[in-house]
């Protein structure tokens, strides 16, 4: 990217900064959403704790690592709908008809977005800490933590784009997310440990980039720096970003004609 | 020499469904010209203006903008054109102030450069108290102002307007027809303007094209234009609605001597001639004599709707009769 390229990322980041503040809904989730996470599932399902064979540490340990990747995976709708807003209330073509760098377009959203993850990230963090989660691996785990959140975001918010764009409805991606979403979270190991999984779970877990991002999160907190776990997940990831928002650019080449 | 800013020669421009949308226009706009494209709905306007504005791929033909070619040189063309399109379109979530600004910088500008030049817009569209306000709070006609000063934030040298002031209280339609003049008188920018108001092309543009079905079918200064149509315009109503009286009375009306051309129209006739006034009572007695009941008939100094009736078989708006204040009635 060039240096103008580099100034309409930042410029457009800052406006789709200004619109996140200032839409309260998006605070709102945002902000919520960790806790009402955090409270539902270690209080439904905190006997799984006590399970033979379940893994030291107790539930809450256990399912922090599952819900701090949960609220990005949840929050990418909102790249996607952005960009099926600016496409209708004709913003796009406004922005199209300047000499603005066009992936410029995409990625100051994206970065805005991947950003945005790491408020619900930290609140889950805090609040964990309050409830006596522990990291292992100290300040620079946080940060990986933290990393590792954000780059799943991103990945996922390549993906709602990718839809956002093709199919240039709100609901398409409010709806195709969800139907995306379930299938990611519950048959993965953020809320079940792998062994409790029956056998065709596991083996969709097994390439279910959701499932890697929480194990990368889930060793930083309770095992160490387990590198080959944290590169495999962000290995996988990489792979998921660049399909999913390679997939976007594509589409975006028949936005802009 | 005046130089071309725009050249358009035989644009054709086809959409994978085969629908020909412009079908081989050729025309050019001078620097500094005001300019008007007209055209029914559906005869290529849009299309063409995608074109030039470089948002679609042409089919064939040569289109260049500013000197540049829109297939190889569609970034340059882009840092010289502003185009504010038929909707208002702003980003209803940041204040007047950004949305201007946000525009800057995708023109590359910035610093205190930049600022002046959004408080200079802001001034010149009248919308400096409510700069910090989200645009979203803005009524119609604030919107509207605060997207045409979007589109001159980086002084382009060719406007492009679609139906600019559409929707648009009369008060709000003058106080943007006044920044245009301005603009284009004092500033030299040129402007290509698609309306579907008369009155608004006749008012603002040094010359126009008419498009029909894909095709220029007229250009001109509107002075000439209406001088082209031979007079006055003479509308006829009938109680009848049928036909065959249509006809009879069309050709009552072409035997009279200085009719210079009839033409049917939505509510009866239209007919043009020279002193059409005087000729009002011998078309009331030659009717009466073939017992045909006229409900309305009126004389108007020929408008560029009669122009655009002429050459499209349509009236571009029918409600515009009304509002031309030289109609004289006589029934």
């Amino acid at each position: 990217m060039d240096h103008d390229a580099l100034f309409d990322v930042w410029h457009l980041f800052i406006r789709a900064g200004k619109k996140t503040i200032r839409t309260p809904v998006i605070i709102f989730g945002t902000l919520a959403l960790p806790v009402l996470f955090l409270v539902l599932f270690t209080q439904i399902f905190t006997q799984f704790g006590n399970l033979p064979g379940f893994p030291a540490g107790g539930y809450v340990q256990f399912a922090t690592a599952g819900i701090i990747v949960l609220n990005p995976l949840i929050n990418a709708q909102y790249s996607g709908t952005a960009v099926v807003d600016d496409i209708n209330s004709g913003f796009l073509s406004k922005m199209l008809v300047t000499p603005v760098n066009r992936p410029a377009i995409l990625f100051g959203r994206l970065l805005n977005d991947t950003i945005m993850v790491l408020i619900p990230a930290g609140i889950t963090l805090a609040l964990a800490y309050a409830l006596g989660v522990t990291v292992i691996t100290g300040a620079l785990g946080i940060l990986l933590i933290l990393f590792t959140a954000a780059f799943f975001g991103l990945s996922m918010s390549g993906l709602t784009m990718a839809i956002g764009v093709t199919t240039k409805s709100a609901q398409v991606v409010a709806g195709l997310d969800l139907v995306i979403i379930f299938p990611l979270m519950f048959v993965s190991t953020a809320l079940v440990p792998y062994e409790f999984l029956p056998h065709w779970a596991q083996a969709f877990s097994n390439v279910n980039p959701f499932s890697y991002a929480v194990n990368a999160v889930r060793a930083l907190m309770s095992t160490g720096f387990d590198w080959s776990t944290i590169l495999a997940a962000y290995a996988v990831i990489a792979v998921f970003a660049a399909v999913t928002i390679g997939a976007t650019l594509y589409q975006f080449r028949s936005v802009e004609k | 020499m005046v130089s071309d800013i725009i050249n358009v020669e035989n644009l054709v421009k086809v959409y994978p469904g085969g629908t020909r949308a412009v079908d081989g226009i050729s025309f050019s706009v001078r620097e500094s010209e005001f300019f008007g494209f007209l055209g029914p709905n559906g005869a290529g306007k849009s299309t063409t203006i995608q074109v030039l504005t470089t948002l679609l791929k042409k089919t064939s033909g040569s289109v260049t903008v500013a000197g540049y070619d829109v297939d190889t040189d569609a970034r340059e063309i882009r840092k010289v054109i502003g185009v504010q399109r038929q909707e208002t379109i702003l980003d209803g979530d940041l204040t007047g102030r950004e949305n201007l600004t946000i525009q800057g910088h995708l023109q590359r500008l910035h610093g205190t450069a930049l600022k002046k030049r959004v408080d200079e817009l802001l001034a010149l569209v009248e919308l400096s108290d409510v700069a910090d306000k989200r645009a979203a709070q803005y009524s119609g006609g604030m919107k509207k102002r605060l997207d045409l000063a979007s589109t001159l934030v980086h002084k382009p040298r060719l406007l492009f307007l679609d139906e600019p002031t559409s929707g648009l209280d009369p008060q709000s339609r003058v106080a943007i027809w006044e920044h245009l003049e301005t603009l284009n008188s004092d500033e030299g920018v040129t402007v290509f303007l698609t309306t579907q108001q008369m009155e608004e092309a006749d008012r603002l543009c040094h010359r126009l094209s008419i498009l029909d079905h894909g095709e220029i079918v007229v250009s001109g200064s509107p002075v000439e234009l209406k001088h082209q149509l031979g007079g006055d315009t003479i509308t006829m109503s009938f109680a009848n609605s049928d036909s065959g009286i249509k006809d009879r009375s069309k050709r009552i009306v072409n035997g009279i001597q200085g009719v210079t051309k009839v033409l049917d129209v939505e509510t009866g006739l239209a007919a043009y001639a020279k002193n059409a006034s005087a000729l009002v009572p011998d078309i009331v007695r030659l009717f009466d004599e073939n017992e045909i009941r006229l409900t309305s008939i009126s004389v108007a100094s020929a408008s560029l709707d009669d122009v655009f009736l002429q050459h499209t078989g349509r009236r571009i708006r029918s409600e515009e009769l009304s509002k031309v204040d030289t109609w004289k009635h006589y029934m």
